[in-house]
């Protein structure tokens, strides 16, 4: 005769269960709220999202960029930057023109490095002392802000 | 136990259902829309504020008339007023008045301000004549000044732009038909719209056509409907006193130059058919006199080239109400305010200081003012060079008339080109290298016309050309049509007395009303 399973042992496998379905759900937001979708969705975000989609860095996540890589850091900083956005969004006020902080310049200059490692060993140290951040001359590639600004901007947004 | 993990599941369930629903498809920069209940023909501002209260609000900021840039700004100071503001400034250009000698500007010129006040001070300008019936210029000086343009035009066709000035003054609304929303806009789509009557005309005849503009062309057309040089038409070329945009040969001064050889119906000699604004009362010089040229400057500038158009600068993005952003209509000088340098030039600029941005245009802006007046002080040289020359008692030249005519064409050409940027708005930094080219221009054409004149009297006249210009031929500071009725006055100044005498006369016209 089988013992059904005591109530212990189907509490640890409801939990683990439970767990895993947690754990993916996270998994599965992190990555949907990384995207420039999500991003976009606040019409203040518009210009962003719109110069990246035509950019040659289109088919990565805004976050590739604009978070640390790893787990806990990453989870920090894009609960802080969520947070502050959300807040500016709501009860603070938007500037005129919106630029990155010092913060955010530093992390995304970590993101060109991480996938850019291999180009930049090519360049010589004293280069990258030259200029503090890669887009110091890769200039178009913080959201082509060269550009007139009616292919990157409309009222309303 | 089990309520906190519902939550903590719920919570997640949440998270991830406004992750999934949020991802919105961010669209192509497309201008909204708007469907408004104005009439097609509407042309009053303030019918247009209960639609557009926010824009509206910037729109009425252009009533600041207080604060001046280091080059620029919007008291609207006398040009040729050396002073403190509020009658001059510190860079100002003291030989306009002599330079202008028996042209209306002569009277008057003056800063201008923001576009509330462009119908208020036509109205009140010394240029046009209020001491009489007869304003001396053409209904035409309102195309760029009011929005009643849009009623009139099709009310009287091509006849408009000779009629009598002053015929309309009684017509306008000071503030609601003043430069304003149907300038620019269709006022139930609010859709951008060209309504200048030279710039359709202008286009059309580059084979272009303001209907089929994209809209980064449109940000700029807008403003070329008036921010440019322009002529009215001798009679011989058809309407008579119709404003004419001058680029069929191109929009550079040399190509504008090369333009004004034709169009005119003169008969004098050395000049048969060339245009002419008017005749130097002191040299007796047949000028073109340039206006505010900023779209022919700006298109093939750094800016300009580059397709940054006007509204880039000068109708930056501002959130106003809350989140949304409209476009300022706030049209003035971006340099008054760190935080208008940062919402205009930080656009584009997002790594430079307002500081940084502003000691650049003032880089240029310095090294063209001085090149400016230098080149204004030989335009003066040249002037009483060639009055001197033509005064000259002594030996003369077998081909004195031609080296006459020679000299004569250059004064017309040297005054034309420094006109050029003087004119223009920005002091140079529209297009550096196009303003100071300009003016090296207009200092060899200057220098030119001095020695034909020279050549011309065999150097008789050199003598008189020696020292400081400002000795030899001072500034006028006072004039006006007023003064002008005073023989004193005349007697004042050696180039006054080159003017006649004005009937004593008092004022007919006191704005849009007759004077009481």
């Amino acid at each position: 005769m089988v013992q059904p399973p005591g109530r212990g042992k189907v509490a640890v496998l409801v939990l683990l269960l439970v767990g895993a379905g947690l754990y993916a759900g996270m998994a599965f937001s992190m990555k949907v709220t990384d995207q420039p979708e999500f991003c976009g969705s606040c019409h203040v975000m518009y210009e962003a999202v719109r110069t990246h989609q035509v950019s040659p860095h289109a088919n990565l996540a805004c976050n590739e960029c604009h978070a640390p890589e790893t787990g806990v850091p990453k989870i920090i900083f894009k609960a802080r930057a969520g947070t502050k956005d959300f807040y500016q969004n709501t009860l603070g006020d938007v500037f005129d023109v919106i630029h990155t902080t010092d913060k955010t310049k530093d992390v995304v200059n970590e993101s060109c490095i991480r996938c850019h490692s291999m180009t930049i060993l090519n360049v010589s140290e004293k280069m990258i002392e030259a200029k503090p951040y890669c887009t110091d001359c890769h200039r178009s590639v913080p959201h082509m802000s060269k550009l007139p600004i009616s292919e990157r901007r409309v009222s309303d947004e | 136990m089990n309520r906190m993990l519902v939550m903590v599941c719920c919570a997640a369930a949440a998270l991830g259902a406004m992750a999934l629903v949020s991802c919105t498809e961010v669209p192509e920069p497309v201008t909204p829309s708007y469907t408004t209940t104005l009439s097609a023909t509407e042309i009053k501002n303030s019918a247009f504020e209960e639609f557009f209260p926010v824009h509206y609000r910037t729109f009425l900021e252009n009533n600041d008339d207080s604060q001046m840039t280091e080059y620029s700004g919007s008291i609207p100071h006398e040009k040729h007023l050396c002073e403190d503001p509020p009658k001059g400034w510190k860079y100002c250009q003291p030989y306009l008045k002599n330079l202008w000698m028996g042209y209306p500007f002569s009277y008057e010129y003056n800063r201008a301000r923001g576009h509330t006040y462009a119908l208020h001070d036509v109205l009140d300008i010394d240029r046009i004549n209020r001491y009489s019936e007869q304003a001396g210029l053409p209904s035409t000086c309102y195309n760029c000044k009011t929005t009643k343009m849009v009623e009139w035009i099709p009310e009287y066709g091509d006849e408009f732009w000779a009629m009598e000035f002053h015929q309309f003054r009684e017509e306008v609304d000071m503030d609601d038909h003043t430069i304003g929303c149907a300038t620019c806009h269709d006022p139930q789509t609010m859709d951008l719209r060209i309504t200048s009557v030279p710039l359709d005309a202008a286009l059309k005849r580059q084979g272009k056509d303001w209907r089929e503009a994209s809209r980064n062309e449109m940000r700029s057309l807008v403003c070329a409907q008036c921010h440019v040089e322009y002529y009215f038409q001798d009679k011989k070329f058809g309407a008579a006193a119709k404003p004419v945009f001058p680029w069929d040969l191109g929009m550079d001064p040399e190509n504008v130059y090369e333009y004004y050889k034709d169009h005119g119906s003169t008969t004098r000699e050395g000049f048969e058919g060339h245009f002419i604004d008017w005749t130097h009362a002191v040299s007796d010089t047949p000028m073109i006199k340039i206006q505010h040229p900023e779209y022919e400057t700006w298109y093939d500038g750094p800016h300009g080239a580059a397709g940054v158009a006007c509204a880039d600068c000068h109708m930056n993005y501002r959130r106003l109400d809350g989140k949304k952003k409209i476009s300022s209509h706030r049209w003035t000088s971006p340099l008054k305010s760190p935080e208008m340098i940062k919402s205009a030039c930080g656009q584009c600029h997002a790594d430079k200081s307002p500081e940084y941005l502003k000691e650049r245009v003032i880089y240029t802006q310095k090294r063209t003012w001085d090149q400016l007046l230098a080149a204004q002080e030989l335009s003066v040289k040249a002037h009483e060079a060639v009055r001197l020359a033509s005064e000259y008692a002594g030996y003369k030249r077998p081909d004195f008339d031609q080296l006459m005519i020679q000299a004569r064409e250059r004064v017309r050409k040297g005054g034309m080109f420094w006109d050029w940027v003087s004119a223009e708005n920005s002091a140079g930094f529209h297009n550096p290298a196009k303003a100071l080219e300009t003016l090296a221009r207009s200092q060899q054409a200057s220098q030119e016309a001095v020695n034909y004149a020279m050549q011309a009297t065999n150097y008789g006249i050199a003598r008189n050309l020696e020292g400081d210009i400002k000795d030899i031929v001072p500034p006028i500071t006072e004039h006006s049509r007023k003064l002008q009725q005073s023989q004193e006055h005349l007697d004042s100044h050696k180039w006054l007395g080159y003017l006649p005498l004005l009937p004593e006369a008092d004022l007919v016209w006191d704005l849009n009303r007759r004077a009481q």
